[in-house]
């Protein structure tokens, strides 16, 4: 009888209810949203029905080359260089949630306000601002030679650039 | 009291149990189909899995190789892999079942959900010859192409989670950035291309998706192989 309670409890412990997060947006950033130089189209158009706060490096919110694929809860833009793709993304939505885990509690315990990481030769940072998760990724022709995606030197350059060029409640 | 408690739980055991429908006629495939536990690690010295988490995290997605035979195996640990017993990359012994989990199978980089916080971040998936561009990759949900790279293409399902599918051949990728994909449209075929690095002809799968903790979240990548197995049992029955 005790094991008819238990499965159940078991189970219990990730819940697969998706959802949207609550979002605290931000103010610091708004300044950037009226840039003195209208951003090209491609932007601007690209990510009109986002409703998360939108983030790229700027030094690259007026590369016109860039591919902007976005809706209601998400958005990811990338740009393509030689030998290289940059790419950056920013996720409203969760799909599962769990509550009173103490392994998963530590789990968010321990995770830093930002990691990089080379994975699969590709180098990647994620982070979360205002409850929306995020990520960067910059991925190469050469991942073992080129210094892009073997040092870190460059995506955290990218991250302490990040602007926020649009995105509304 | 007891007998309060009791009444409602014999109900939904009854109302769980199956009703017998037509006998289930297994494929000559589905009867040899095999697979180790999930996170169960094979060789043991390539790490440690999730064992006991058998938590299907992406219920219901199409198996991501168009067909089968299909072996999910650890590439580096396999024979002719980079750590793995010497011989061939396609040794026929790496072409067989039982399936081995390799999610949290040793690596450098970070992944919450592993033991000591590092490992694989996804699974490796052989197809059924060791040929390259002869397979198919194919879209495990309806969904959008967010990102293609020089070896990734990358799925947002309607379900908000995000597939990777690493080291298909460039020039076979069928699909756009931005492109509307439906439940088991190619993608590209199954290669190993991975830039300039060498790697091995296998599929590199992950799964990555938003977990919400006591009203904070974290987006990781979760144990793929369960869901896998799941949908591989479906694809060798004919109901991908």
């Amino acid at each position: 009888m005790r094991l008819l309670l238990i499965i159940p409890f078991i189970f219990s412990l990730l819940h697969a209810d998706s959802g949207i997060l609550d979002i605290k947006w931000p103010k610091a950033n708004a300044k950037h949203l009226k840039p003195s130089i209208p951003y090209p189209k491609v932007l601007t158009e690209g990510i009109k029905d986002v409703k998360l706060p939108v983030y790229i490096p700027n030094s690259y919110a007026y590369d016109k080359n860039m591919v902007v694929v976005a809706d209601n809860n998400f958005y990811t833009i990338s740009f393509l260089f030689k030998g290289a793709t940059i790419m950056i993304s920013g996720d409203k939505t969760f799909q599962e949630s769990v509550s009173n885990n103490p392994k998963f509690k530590a789990m968010l315990k321990a995770t830093p306000p930002v990691t990089f990481e080379q994975e699969e030769g590709i180098m990647t940072a994620e982070f979360n601002r205002h409850g929306v998760n995020y990520s960067m990724a910059i991925e190469c022709d050469n991942p073992n030679i080129d210094e892009r995606c073997k040092e870190t030197k460059l995506i955290k350059e990218l991250y302490n650039r990040l602007i926020m060029v649009g995105g509304r409640p | 009291m007891r007998k309060l408690f009791i009444i409602p739980m014999l109900l939904i055991i009854t109302a769980c149990q199956k009703k017998p429908d037509a006998p289930v006629v297994l494929t000559e495939e589905e009867k040899s189909f095999s697979f180790s536990a999930a996170g169960k690690l094979t060789p043991a010295k390539s790490g440690r899995g999730r064992l006991g988490d058998n938590y299907i995290y992406a219920p219901d997605i199409r198996f991501p190789i168009e067909s089968g035979p299909a072996y999910l195996n650890s590439q580096v640990y396999g024979i002719g892999g980079y750590l793995g017993p010497k011989g061939s990359l396609c040794d026929e012994k790496n072409y067989q079942y039982p399936w081995h989990d390799n999610y949290c199978e040793k690596r450098r980089w970070g992944m919450p959900l592993c033991d000591g916080g590092k490992g694989h971040q996804g699974v490796d998936i052989r197809t059924s010859t060791c040929e390259k561009k002869k397979y198919y990759a194919v879209a495990v949900e309806d969904g959008t192409i967010t990102y293609i790279g020089r070896y990734t293409v990358k799925l947002r399902g309607e379900s908000g989670r995000t597939y990777r599918y690493l080291h298909l051949d460039s020039p076979s990728v069928l699909v756009k950035r931005g492109a509307k994909v439906r439940r088991g449209d190619r993608l590209g075929l199954v290669s190993n291309n991975m830039g300039s690095t060498k790697t091995s002809i296998h599929l590199h799968f992950d799964i990555k998706q938003t977990i919400k903790i006591d009203g904070k979240s974290t987006k990781v990548y979760v144990p793929p192989y369960t869901s896998l197995v799941d949908a591989y049992k479906r694809l060798l029955h004919g109901n991908p």
